[in-house]
């Protein structure tokens, strides 16, 4: 049987892109199909019943006509536009960085429920977090695991034996955690603290909200981001541009000095 | 479309079509309808066309001071004396300068930033006209920054990193209003505008 031709579904706006004279191109993630490209017809009038509903980082439940090549959005309704996240520039830029990793990782076509759930709850648990940055490193651990790519932290990836205290280290590209005695030449490697190592375990088999309350101390909280974001831009195979972004506004030396790094 | 995949037009038709091809929102449909719609035109005209777009690529720069397009530099409004040069309102692209000058509600100057910060499509601050916005605000002679980027994430965005960025703390920095548009409906209003159109609401 063929499917409908008009179906339902709730999604995160990734991104959108002006297409004709008023129409919009929007990049959605849906827990049904995973991620699609879908028209907004005249979304880009300020009278279009579509306008605002559609903003990035919004959650929004959708109608959708099955088009040839994209979808066509026949109605939209905010779910929850996540305020708090726009309200302050370096929490908006993390958001960005998790609609860009969800846009580069996620599968077309395909349910992605896990992958769904998990970005909405950062999103939503990014605000209150005793440091911003720690569920951004839970996002990153889990689309990992969401996407085939889960860290290796019990055995080591290249001999296979239990991961016992001592001096490892972390492998970006062989997917986890070396043994004191493996040291492969093909192996991108990190040192990997127990600290650090504890941590990467409670986000493995923890709640986000028990990570999200951890109070790292900077030196960690370093380790920890020199771990998981270089796994991620190595398994997607690019620059994450929002994290360029979001680093040069935690590089600035003081808001208000008038001061725009490199100029 | 190419000249290739147009066998039978002539060379020169088809490269009319491959560069209207290259315009945006521009189809090879399109391109062609509008090719061929040049073709019939009376020479004159056509000639006008071609004209028109030698003489805008020739001629038009970028004014030293608002950044906007303009046929000299500075341009019209920076030049005329009888604009309010204590307000300056930023905007996102020249046809926003267009669509305030149209309401006649604003007599101030305009700086233009050519973009707007856009991370997930690799737009930075840095590639914006943001350097030449904060020094103008270092003269005491501003006394407004007026941010009308639009509402929009990145328009959003982008207001608060020149807020970030802003040095002078007697410089009044005010944001255009949000809310309901004329002829738009309640009930498809999202949420965020709606509760901001009730904070902005006004004595009847």
């Amino acid at each position: 049987m063929a499917p409908p031709r008009t179906y339902r579904c709730e999604g995160l706006t990734l991104r959108k892109a002006a297409i004709g004279e008023a129409d919009l191109v929007v990049t959605v993630f849906t827990a049904e199909q995973g991620k699609l490209r879908a028209v907004a017809k005249g979304a880009r009038r300020s009278t279009s019943k579509l306008v605002g509903h559609l903003e990035p980082l919004t959650l929004t439940r959708l109608s959708m006509a099955r088009g040839r090549e994209l979808e066509i959005i026949t109605q939209a309704q905010v779910v929850d536009s996540l305020p708090a996240l726009k309200e302050d520039l370096p929490l908006m830029a993390r958001g960005l960085y998790v609609a860009e990793l969800l846009d580069g990782f996620g599968p077309e076509a395909s349910p992605s429920p896990g992958l769904f759930r998990l970005a909405a709850a950062v999103l939503r648990a990014l605000p209150g977090a005793a440091d911003p940055e720690t569920p951004l490193r839970y996002f990153e651990f889990h689309l990992l695991r969401l996407t085939g790519m889960l860290p290796e932290l019990y055995q080591c990836v290249e001999c296979g034996s239990e991961i016992a205290p001592g001096a490892h280290r972390f492998s970006v590209n062989l997917g986890g955690v070396l043994c004191p005695a493996c040291s492969p030449a093909e192996a991108l490697m990190r040192p990997l603290s127990l600290r650090a190592m504890k941590v990467l375990r409670l986000m493995h088999r923890g709640s986000l909200s028990e990570t999200a309350a951890l109070t790292l101390n900077p030196s960690l909280a370093a380790e920890l981001k020199s771990i998981l974001a270089p796994t991620v831009r190595y398994w997607l195979g690019k620059e994450i541009r929002s994290n360029s972004f979001l680093e040069q506004l935690q590089n600035e030396r003081r808001p208000g000095t008038g001061a725009i790094r490199g100029q | 479309m190419t000249p290739d995949n147009l066998p039978s037009a002539a060379p020169s038709i088809a490269r009319l079509v491959q560069e209207l091809n290259r315009l945006p929102g521009i189809g090879p449909k399109s391109a062609q309808r509008l090719a061929y719609h040049i073709i019939r035109l009376p020479a004159e005209e056509a000639y006008a066309l071609a004209e028109a777009v030698t003489a805008v690529k020739r001629n038009t720069v970028l004014c030293g001071q608002c950044q906007n397009l303009a046929e000299a530099t500075p341009c019209a409004i920076c030049a005329d004396q009888r604009r309010n040069r204590s307000i300056i309102c930023v905007v996102e692209e020249p046809m926003d300068v267009l669509a305030l000058e149209r309401t006649r509600s604003f007599r101030g100057l305009y700086h233009v930033l050519h973009g707007v910060i856009s991370p997930i499509n690799g737009i930075g601050p840095d590639q914006l006209k943001l350097r030449e916005l904060l020094s103008r605000l270092s003269v005491p002679e501003v006394t407004e920054l007026v941010v009308a980027t639009n509402p929009t994430l990145e328009g959003e965005a982008t207001a608060m990193y020149i807020r970030r960025h802003l040095s002078r703390d007697d410089l009044r920095v005010t944001r255009l209003a949000r809310g309901l548009p004329v002829g738009g409906s309640l009930e498809y209003t999202d949420e965020t505008t709606l509760s901001r159109a009730f904070q902005g609401r006004q004595d009847l």
